[in-house]
């Protein structure tokens, strides 16, 4: 597992403010709409979103029901995806584990997410020491390869989904303070926002009115990309058994059982690996979309390309 | 994630002194300090980690072995019987002195083992890197070149798939491709270079290619935004205009200029993947920390835990910290600013 | 992993204090020096992959099977079993028993020399056997009736019991566990590192979590091997290990997959073999939890538990369905077939107790996926009964500690390298026991077995085993589920390697065709 998030560091910045915001929102989805990548990677999450949610309805058998003589069965009429080696269905499996997957990402990536981005915010607006603490203490987290973090958190938990959770929000934590961080220190010095302090706005009015809505853009876009990398962590950790556990069907944990059929069943291995793929690129395909969008530079470039 | 450079450089500018007088000296003592901050935070995370063990880590590494004989042995050894302060600056001190303690499972001590698996994982992130970089280079440069056209979107897109794939289960196509298969190249193991080169590198292929892959996919997009920044700079139209010809340009200013700031991103990756190849590892059966790393955290052998996360960490500070200062060498702006 | 049940307070307690002398001597000893590079590349050398890394190289203190495999060549015992389990001379040339059968008299092989070129002597067997008694060491208990330990002369060695100990020759040569060590080497605590024994093969060199080399033993009483060494690696991926069979990079392992194992032996570059194992493997249920302590109920789960299938998708083919634990190879097997698939009378046992649902704390370790694998396919089983399983998946080291407290409502695992009935039946179901973990209490049980102990008639005592193992199973004191196969495989260049039913791997006879 990669810990270099593409383009991360392009994300730092903040949103342009231009227009009133309701304009800008609808202009900002009709742009996002109109990259191809993007639109495609919005309507490929929206299908998995929306099979996560019903696949227990969706599955053709359940993801547990062993059937051992029909045990390794090629993909067929009966079994889309094929079978696995006790002869559970590798497609209701599949789709079962994106409801497993995407839950372990949204909920890590959501701790992630609001401790990242309160710590950041409270360290860009205050300054001082305060915000010399915060930022080294996210620069020690930062000299940890990810995976490597996870795992020790993991080793001292002991393997369960929970400890997967909170092994992946620690270790996206210090990247939301540090996006969150770099936006606010720029809006602070925004002329509305010194007015507001003039003006003796409580501070956490102007927090939640000014700095939160003004730092949404760059949050959202590590959002899309840490859900990408948040669901590549859990496979990886399902994958070394520290994850979700037997007989909960997971995408990594799939793949760790199909390394003994590699010769002989190849869709045990081929569709719970896809499925990662096709997830994660969406992820990250919707987050570079979004960024483009929020990129002034990028932006004018393809509007100006779209009227030519 | 952090990777960007600009993000490795530290942000308190406080601790300039008049007695330095040179900048160059100014930001060395800077960034040495910083380092030097993180190293310790670094520390303090790595000494947690056994302190958060929910019940008693000695207890729990020995399991069945348990005596109250073995018990007393272990605790003294590791010094865990000892208040919390001076457990902390004892763990702090034997770090320093390269004394990282010894394994609950087998006694040996930890910085010999660490030292023993550093060199396959430092040929596995190596020959990554060697990978990524015949990935990155060609391809971030034709992106940049045809900025906007069908070949920059193709990359595009190519690249994120790249990011995208999972790198173990790459690691487990190509092993069912090459070796299941075709039969070309071992699945698994290692063979140091100076007891069989050719096998070492037919061993080396396939985990590096896998762990290159991915590295390659990043690094394509640094490579592009690298070549794109220079390209966007008036030299080359300068030198275009000047009627030089197109691949003298290329060669002569893309190439020099646009070299910094990839070699910046390769070492930052390097610094990465040697952290990031512990499933890799444990794919091709490649006996580096990675896979030492795994078997301690199924043995629950805390002080090798401990070890490994503190010397990778302790790597990337100091990859960070040679790839700033020879940035802030090459490049006076940097260090100026 | 054999029985390292019984180690629960007996773990050596010199450990830490050998290991820690082990670390500062290695410590020092690797300031300035070059680095070993490891064996040379050599035709004459054995390159065997085994499944994981030894956890400590000294025979009496590990239960590690990975260590067991490599001190089988390091090693010897006073006697030995052969290919069929009889025991056979070793480095006790022949054996005496007196009139009251309490006292055992052995007549050493003279000339052997340990590795580091000292004589092996009565007193080494003195020492070897005062050794595992007194500090009490993961096998006193198969010791449990020796009462002395003592040098008649040079090269004679008696051993008094308290009482007739009809498998004495079992206990002290059954498995490398017993071997006989030098005292300099197991006192200065080096043992653990680097062994030194009187076996075929002397170890030469390890590098953790890579390898470790033995060479051949000149010197060795059964003649020199006609291989230059034997190097083990670990590739815990069978199909890692298999793939690296036919590349050539190994010339024998047994991580072999079970799947793989049809189509591995129509594979002419390779010789692929299977034998029905001395192992079983068994489901328990803790009688001392509800509803688990009710009979009904756990014949009902015997009766619900699909063995087929599970023999099935552990053993493709290779594992053999066994009601109780001695498998048919044996010549202490009893045939016993009570509990056929049935969930109707299962459904009819639950009613009769009572029961009409439940839930199951199932544990099994990550170690031994097969235990993983069988739990899958038991939770559905059991499912249709109205038994709830969630299955906990631990690692060895907590997988043991909850079983000895009593932390669980049911377990899967499994027994390895027993050969005589007293392995299979006595720590596990007397009432005593102490592997009883699941709390079995049957005092006819108690008898047979203790009589099995004492009975010197071979029939006699067979019939007091299949009569304890059938109220057992009766009981359901453990619910027995299959043998599994050994199953090895090596180059065809690798020659004279012969596959045993105890999986102990004994390389000192085979040979390396020049090129092939």
């Amino acid at each position: 597992m990669s810990q270099l998030a593409p383009g991360a560091g392009a994300a730092s910045g903040p949103a342009p403010e231009t227009g009133t915001p309701g304009s800008r929102r609808a202009s900002a989805w009709r742009l996002l709409l109109s990259s191809p990548t993007g639109a495609a990677g919005l309507v490929v999450l929206a299908v998995l979103i929306l099979a996560a949610v019903t696949a227990r309805w969706l599955a053709p058998y359940g993801p547990n029901d062993i059937d051992v003589p029909n045990a390794l069965a090629p993909p067929s009429g009966r079994n889309w995806l094929g079978t696995d080696e006790l002869g559970r269905d590798v497609f209701s499996r599949v789709l079962l584990a994106a409801e497993v997957s995407l839950q372990v990402a949204l909920v890590s990536v959501a701790i992630a997410l609001v401790v990242g981005v309160t710590f950041g915010v409270i360290a860009g607006y205050a300054g001082g020491w305060l915000d010399l603490v915060v930022m080294r203490s996210a620069d020690v987290l930062f000299a940890f390869p990810i995976l490597l973090l996870a795992l020790a958190i993991v080793a001292i938990q002991g393997p369960a989904i929970s400890s997967v959770m909170i092994a992946i929000g620690v270790v996206y934590t210090p990247i939301f303070a540090r996006v969150a961080r770099a936006s606010t220190l720029s809006l602070r010095q925004e002329p509305y926002v010194q007015a507001a302090r003039t003006m003796g706005v409580p501070t956490w009015q102007i927090l939640l009115r000014h700095i939160l809505p003004g730092i949404s853009g760059p949050v959202t876009v590590q959002t899309s990309i840490s859900l990408a990398f948040a669901i590549l962590s859990e496979a990886a950790l399902s994958f070394l058994g520290l994850g979700v556990q037997p007989p909960n069907p997971s995408w990594g944990r799939m793949l760790f059982d199909a390394q003994g059929f590699l010769a002989s069943a190849w869709w045990m291995a081929v569709f719970p690996g896809l499925a990662i793929l096709v997830t994660v690129l969406a992820f990250n395909l919707v987050g570079d979309a979004v960024r483009d969008v929020l990129d002034p530079r990028q932006r004018s470039m393809i509007e100006s390309r779209r009227k030519r | 994630m952090s990777a960007a450079p600009q993000n490795a450089a530290p942000a308190s500018q406080t601790a300039s002194s008049k007695v330095l007088s040179s900048p160059v000296l100014r930001f060395l003592a800077r960034r040495l300090l910083y380092t030097a901050v993180v190293l310790l935070g670094v520390m303090v995370v790595v000494f947690a980690l056994v302190q958060l063990v929910p019940g008693d880590p000695i207890r729990i590494a020995l399991g069945t072995r348990y005596t109250p004989e073995t018990y007393a042995a272990l605790q003294a050894a590791s010094g865990l019987d000892r208040p919390l302060p001076v457990q902390f600056f004892s763990y702090i001190g034997s770090a320093l002195t390269g004394d990282l303690g010894v394994s609950f499972r087998n006694g040996a001590p930890v910085t010999l083992l660490l030292l023993e698996r550093l060199p396959a994982t430092l040929t596995l992130a190596l020959g990554g890197l060697v990978v990524a970089l015949l990935i990155a280079i060609p391809l971030g440069t034709l992106a940049a070149l045809k900025e906007g056209g069908w070949a920059d979107g193709v990359v595009r897109v190519l690249s994120q798939i790249g990011v995208s794939v999972p790198d173990f289960w790459m690691g487990m196509l190509l092993i069912t491709l090459f070796s299941t298969v075709l039969g070309w190249l071992p699945s698994a193991g290692y063979t140091p270079f100076t007891q069989d080169p050719a096998g070492w590198l037919s061993h080396l292929l396939l985990p590096a290619v896998t762990v290159g892959l991915v590295s390659g996919a990043i690094m394509t997009r640094y490579v592009r935004a690298a070549v794109l920044d220079v390209a966007h700079a008036g030299v080359i139209r300068t030198a275009r205009s000047k009627g030089l010809r197109r691949a003298v340009v290329l060669g002569r200013h893309l190439g020099r200029n646009a070299l910094v700031p990839v070699l910046t991103i390769a070492g930052i990756q390097l610094a990465t993947l040697l952290g990031g190849v512990i499933v890799v590892e444990v794919v091709f059966a490649w006996p580096g920390l990675g896979r030492m790393m795994f078997d301690a955290v199924s043995s629950r052998d805390y002080p090798v835990i401990q070890g490994a996360v503190l010397l990778i960490a302790v790597i990337f500070l100091l990859i960070n910290l040679i790839v700033d200062l020879l940035y802030a060498i090459v490049d006076p702006r940097i260090r100026l600013a | 992993m054999r029985k390292h049940r019984q180690r629960r307070n007996r773990l050596a307690r010199t450990l830490v204090a050998a290991a820690s002398a082990v670390s500062l001597s290695l410590l020092a000893g690797c300031v300035g020096e070059g680095v070993d590079l490891g064996p040379a590349s050599s035709d004459r050398l054995v390159r065997a992959a085994i499944g994981g890394a030894p956890d400590q190289l000294d025979p009496h203190q590990t239960s590690s099977y990975f260590s067991f495999q490599v001190l089988e060549n390091v090693y010897d015992t006073l006697v030995e079993p052969d290919e069929n389990l009889q025991m056979q001379p070793a480095l006790a040339e022949s054996w005496d028993i007196s009139e009251d059968q309490l006292t055992w008299t052995f007549h050493l092989r003279e000339g052997v020399t340990f590795h580091d070129g000292s004589d092996f002597t009565a007193e080494d067997v003195v020492y070897s056997y005062t050794r595992i008694i007194d500090e009490e060491l993961a096998n006193a208990w198969r010791l449990a009736t020796v009462e002395e330990v003592t040098a008649t002369g040079e090269y004679t060695v008696e051993i008094g019991v308290s009482q007739p100990t009809p498998n004495l020759l079992t206990a002290i040569g059954g498995f490398k566990g017993m071997a006989i060590v030098s005292e300099d080497n197991a006192e200065s605590g080096d043992i653990a590192q680097h062994p030194i024994g009187t076996g075929p093969f002397s170890f030469r060199d390890s590098r953790d979590g890579d390898y470790i080399w033995l060479e051949s033993n000149p010197d060795y009483w059964g003649g020199a091997p006609a291989v230059d060494g034997v190097q083990f690696s670990y590739i815990s991926e069978p199909t890692t290990a298999i793939a690296a069979l036919r590349s050539g990079e190994v010339d024998w392992t047994d991580s072999v997959p079970p799947q793989q194992v049809e189509a591995l032996s129509r594979d002419q570059a390779i010789a692929l073999d299977t034998l029905v194992s001395t192992d079983y493997w068994y489901l328990a249920m803790n009688q001392d939890r509800e509803p688990w302590s009710d009979e009904r109920v756990r014949q009902a789960v015997a009766y619900a538990v699909d063995r087929d299938s599970i023999a099935q998708v552990v053993g493709y083919g290779t594992a053999v369905v066994n009601q109780l634990a001695i498998p048919e190879t044996s010549p202490w097997y009893a045939a016993y077939d009570r509990y056929s698939l049935d969930p109707g009378q299962a459904q009819e046992l639950m009613d009769e107790a009572g029961v009409s649902e439940a839930s199951m704390d199932l544990m099994v370790s990550t170690d031994y996926p097969e235990t993983v694998t069988a739990a899958q396919v038991i939770a559905d089983n059991l499912a249709a009964i109205g038994i709830d399983v969630s299955i906990r998946t631990l690692d060895m080291a907590t997988w043991l500690d909850d079983q000895d407290q009593g932390e669980f409502d049911a377990l899967i695992m499994g027994w390895l390298g027993n050969l005589d009935p007293d392995d299979y039946y006595y720590a596990q179901h007397h009432s005593e026991g102490p592997s009883n973990a699941q709390g079995y209490a049957n005092p006819d049980v108690d008898e047979l077995l203790d009589a099995g102990r004492q009975e010197l008639d071979e029939d006699r005592r067979r019939e007091l085993y299949a009569e304890a193992a059938t109220l057992i199973a009766d009981d359901v004191s453990y619910l027995y589920l299959y043998n599994p196969s050994v199953i090895q495989a090596h180059a065809q260049r690798l020659t004279g390697y012969e596959m045993r039913s105890d999986r102990a791997v004994r390389f000192r006879d085979v040979n390396l065709e020049e090129d092939a």
